[in-house]
């Protein structure tokens, strides 16, 4: 029933490289910013937790051992997010753990009776699906990867983690549940049913949901996890309609949202250092102190709302031509998701570099610029070079 | 068609796209070189785009270099891209000329020339792709130039720049469905398409509908048009120049004409085409009155940068071929003048520090070249013969009439563009008498003339202005206009270049002689009396403006001209009120009520806790009354 039944194929080379990228980036990030003392040890091992269970999860394809990882990641983001281990920190490390938790609960049991009806928990050997079992499933995903309506613990759990396991969550853990979707529903016969196009409802409410509200936002944090429901809505969107399109767009936006959504939160974090605060407002002329932080967030920024030369281009047209292909209506809802993208994004650059500089600011750190220089960077040149990912992606028929 | 370059062959059409970006690159770099780099740099791209140029006049160039997913990265040159090409380069040349002294030791000056050099390339990519999606990859790294060079400015130019990404990013976005739509349903986008496709149907209109809306939002039509006027109070002029004055139309009326014959056939439906002319007819009138009454020179001339887009997009609209072309015509004209104002309103800027017209006037014994290079502009905007302007809305009018074959709407498009042109030429003597007739302010007494290599751009495109007017059939439409579109050309209507000039040139001898004797240049001066109480000349000073503020207090007009200047009209704010109004529901409502509905589930659990915790009273009395309770319900359904 359960062996250490590890599957290695182009999407899950793809998937363990970028999440052992983003865990790299982010614990050098760590060993600039997370200074005295603490729970250090503890830290940096959930830490290495998250990036093994993101990795676990991409490259196995017992139903089981994925749920294993499930509940490693769901553990250390509980253990990360209440770091601070303030009133409100370990608040909201209860709340994520008790969604995250109840909602892998009942996917255990949608696991359960999908084993009841194929007696197997082989994902290539699954072939029976019935809607309840999926139905339970979902819930766990949804969780997972903060979709409406179970997106609520995202933004206490933004609000107190390290920024630098911001990154990892939003680069790394959040994808979990896409991934299952993915692995689970996308590639077998099970596709083009009413499920599908729920998911793709709920999926685009999340997008168009999640954008307008992060337009309102003015935490900096709150706007980060309002964006990211948002982005990971895109992502399950080019699951769900599926094709060809669909599934690289989906791949490329986890790509892309990765890095982008990663160096966002070092950005956010460097500029919560050097300023003391978090509200938008009270932030202002950024770009005069540090133009590099400027560039690239300018960068990574583009690269969230998907303008050429960064990877997000690629992977916002791939979802988009997926869901056209699909339905028109999924195109027009992803086009006005995007819309939102683009204003609150806007709205959220304009606050932090221009204007007045507000109240004193400390030099910011090196190390974290340096990070953040690097990933948007690698957006850059990925979004310059996209064949490479892609004829990768799409080569041998995902195989080896 | 290749070149060999220390031993390495390069296609030529790569070279017009790296030459500005790695020359524009090294010359960011490397500071003390910067002007050697990019005057290599642009030289090499006007010398290769002239080449491509020629070789598109005797055949196509087409190449795919790689293909992905089954979209062709393909390159497609015809004459139509050779001549957007060939002035793309032109233009980038002479801004950058320009600006190499109206930028000098200002803040942001070595990252400017970098995104003028990055701004050439998009656009010369824009033009030689012959995919559309090929093409949108261009057109949305001209959203990060613009953003960039737009944050060069005088003053704060954030909100600016803000508002054209918003405005441009939300066309590119709808761009972006249209290409898909047709990518899904037509399957090929390469351009041309081949056979044309039919506008029938509502995913082929949609899909026109989306790409039209990405083409006259990056020309600056109506609705879409407001982060022009936005920006012309903040940045420099060469911006101004640059971008919403030459480039923009260059590409965006490309990428109409473009759509429009190339790719479908609009001529087989009427509805659109009426569309389009609407939309011309709006943009040329809504413009050119909110011109009338601008204060400062910068502003109102970019409300005829927009108003003449309506002549462009309503000579496309015609579908006539000789409205097509003045349409094309139109374009390049209007770049050729709307850039040598914006420049030679920037030398006035430069030298006299305002452009405030209640400050400005008399400087026409100063600057006797911006005079007249900036009088030659205004007289080819305001489409006075011979120049360049008058022949294009002359066959933008020949088309409209030969429109009335097909609708009988047509009268009101005519009224539209012919008053459109009267209110222009309103504009423009507004404007010229404020900037260098009348009384001159005495702070402008040390004013001279700008620099050399500010003088040579703008003279130029003076130049230019009438040499395409004077030798309108023989050069620019013979050898630009005529061979780019698909169509044979019947030039229907008389008009004689030739003694229409010798008769204007009699005109203007006579109209000199009258102003060498009259008194334009010496305003008639008198002493001002009110009262007993002695005025200061200065404060009795009649300014440009001032003539036409009784356009102002037209009691209809001046709410409209009110609600204008407030911004009512404005795109930008409507669009960021219905998203802000739609966000609203989204987080307060939607978002509230899920919260709402976990913190139920969470009171829920919590009471029914409370009470089950209430049952435990720590007393052996009640547990061994439950104890006999279970008993008892055990033992009834046993029974049972």
């Amino acid at each position: 029933m359960i062996g250490l039944d590890f599957f290695v194929d182009r999407f899950g080379i793809f998937l363990s490289a970028l999440f052992v990228f983003i865990g790299l980036m982010s614990f050098i990030y760590s060993l600039a910013t997370i200074r005295g003392k603490g729970h250090k040890l503890e830290y940096y091992l959930m830490l290495l937790l998250i990036v093994g269970s993101g990795v676990g999860v991409a490259l196995s394809y017992n139903l089981l051992l994925i749920f294993i990882f499930w509940e490693i990641s769901t553990f250390a983001i509980w253990r990360t997010v209440g770091y601070y281990r303030k009133g409100d920190s370990s608040k909201a490390a209860n709340i994520t753990f008790l969604v995250n938790f109840g909602a892998a609960a009942i996917m255990l049991i949608g696991l359960v009776m999908l084993w009841l009806d194929n007696g197997t928990f082989n994902l290539f050997q699954i072939k029976i699906y019935n809607d309840l079992a999926s139905t339970f499933i979902l819930v766990g995903i949804l969780a997972k990867s903060v979709i409406i309506p179970i997106h609520v613990w995202l933004v206490p759990a933004y609000k107190s983690v390290p920024a630098a396991i911001g990154g990892c969550l939003a680069g790394i853990a959040e994808n979990l549940g896409v991934i299952l979707f993915l692995r689970l529903f996308s590639t077998g016969q099970y596709f083009s049913t009413g499920f599908f196009s729920t998911v793709a409802w709920l999926a685009l409410a999340s997008c168009i949901i999640g954008g307008g509200a992060a337009l309102l936002s003015n935490d900096l944090r709150e706007l980060l996890a309002f964006s990211t429901i948002s982005q990971i809505g895109f992502i399950l969107l080019g699951f769900a309609v599926g094709g060809i399109y669909g599934i690289i767009g989906g791949m490329l936006y986890i790509l892309a949202h990765g890095l982008a959504k990663a160096g966002l939160f070092y950005g956010v974090g460097l500029i919560e250092d050097a300023t003391g605060k978090s509200d938008l407002n009270a932030i202002g002329g950024m770009l005069k102190g540090s133009p590099v932080l400027g560039v690239s967030m300018a960068f990574l920024i583009g690269s969230i709302v998907g303008f050429f030369p960064m990877v997000g281009f690629w992977s916002k047209l791939g979802v988009i031509i997926g869901a056209v292909s699909n339905s028109a209506y999924f195109g027009i809802g992803a086009i006005i998701a995007a819309v939102f993208t683009l204003l609150y994004n806007i709205r959220f650059y304009s606050k932090l570099f221009f204007g007045q500089s507000k109240g004193k600011v400390k030099p910011l750190c090196y190390t974290g610029l340096t990070v953040i220089f690097i990933l948007a960077l690698i957006s850059l040149l990925l979004g310059i070079f996209i064949y490479q990912p892609v004829d990768y992606l799409t080569a041998n028929g995902g195989l080896l | 068609m290749s070149i060999t370059i220390l031993g390495v062959e390069f296609e030529i059409y790569y070279l017009v796209l790296l030459l500005p970006v790695v020359c524009g690159l090294f010359g960011y770099l490397i500071n003390r070189l910067r002007s050697e780099f990019n005057f290599l740099g642009f030289i090499l791209t006007l010398f290769f785009a002239i080449k491509i140029f020629i070789a598109t006049r005797t055949g196509v160039i087409t190449a795919v270099p790689a293909t992905m997913f089954g979209i062709d990265f393909r390159f497609y040159m015809d004459s139509l891209a050779g001549f957007i090409l060939l002035f793309n380069a032109i233009f980038a040349f002479l801004v950058w000329l320009y600006c190499l002294k109206s930028m000098s030791k200002k803040p942001g000056e070595r990252v400017y020339h970098l995104y003028i050099a990055l701004t050439l390339a998009a656009a010369n990519g824009v033009v030689i792709t012959g995919n559309l999606i090929f093409l949108l990859i261009f057109w949305n790294v001209l959203v990060f130039t613009l953003y960039g060079i737009l944050l060069v400015g005088k003053k704060d130019s954030s909100f600016a720049a803000r508002k054209a990404v918003t405005i441009i990013g939300v066309s590119d976005f709808l761009m972006m469905l249209g290409i898909v739509i047709l990518f899904v349903k037509v399957g090929n986008i390469n351009i041309p398409a081949d056979p044309k496709l039919l506008l029938s149907g509502p995913w082929m209109i949609t899909a026109y509908i989306l790409i039209m809306i990405g083409a006259i939002a990056k020309a600056g039509a109506i609705p879409l048009h407001t982060w022009i006027p936005e920006a012309a109070k903040v940045v420099p002029a060469s911006t101004m120049a640059f971008i919403p004055a030459s480039l923009d139309k260059l590409i965006g009326i490309y990428l109409l004409v473009r759509i429009s014959y190339f790719f479908f056939d609009i001529t087989g439906s009427v509805h659109l085409r009426i569309l389009l002319m609407i939309i011309g007819s709006v943009t040329i009138i809504a413009a050119v009155a909110m011109a009338m009454i601008q204060k400062e020179a910068m502003r109102l001339l970019s409300f005829h940068a927009v108003s003449q887009v309506g002549y462009m997009v309503l000579g496309i609209g015609t579908g006539i071929p000789i409205g097509i072309a003045g349409g094309l015509f139109h374009m390049l004209n209007h770049s050729i003048y709307k850039a040598c104002l914006f420049l030679s309103a920037g030398s006035v800027e430069y030298r006299a520090r305002t452009t405030d017209l209640d400050r400005l006037g008399g400087l026409a014994t100063k600057m006797p070249i911006t005079l007249f290079t900036f009088l030659i502009a205004a007289f080819a905007i305001s489409g006075v013969p011979p120049l360049n302007g008058f022949f294009s809305k002359w066959m933008v009018y020949q088309g409209i009439i030969e429109f009335g074959k097909v609708s009988n709407l047509w009268p009101i498009f005519l009224i539209a563009a012919m008053f459109g042109s009267i209110l222009t030429l309103a504009s423009f003597l507004k404007i010229t008498h404020s900037l260098f007739l009348g009384e001159r302010p005495k702070e402008l007494s040390k004013v001279r003339e700008t620099r050399f290599e500010m003088v040579v751009p703008a003279l130029l495109l003076a130049l230019l202005c009438i040499v395409f007017g004077v030798f309108a059939y023989s050069l620019p439409l013979r050898h630009l206009i005529y061979p780019a579109l698909p169509f044979g050309i019947v030039e229907s209507g008389f008009w004689m270049p030739g003694l229409a000039t010798i008769l204007v040139i009699v005109g203007m001898i006579i109209g000199l002689v009258v102003f060498l004797f009259g008194t334009a240049l010496k305003p008639k001066r008198s002493r001002v009396f009110i009262g007993g109480e002695i005025l200061d000349e200065e404060a009795a000073r009649m300014t440009g403006p001032n003539f036409y503020s009784s356009v102002h207090t037209i009691d209809m007009l001046k709410k409209t001209f009110e609600f204008g200047e407030a911004g009512s009209f404005d795109f930008y704010n409507y669009l960021n009120a219905a998203a802000r109004g739609l966000a609203v529901i989204f987080k307060e409502v939607i978002n509230r009520l899920i919260g709402f509905i976990y913190e139920s589930i969470g009171k829920v659990v919590k009471n029914l806790s409370r009470f089950l915790s209430f049952l435990h009273t720590g007393e052996l009395y009640n547990y061994v009354g439950w104890i006999f309770l279970g008993g008892i319900i055990i033992l009834i359904l046993l029974v049972l």
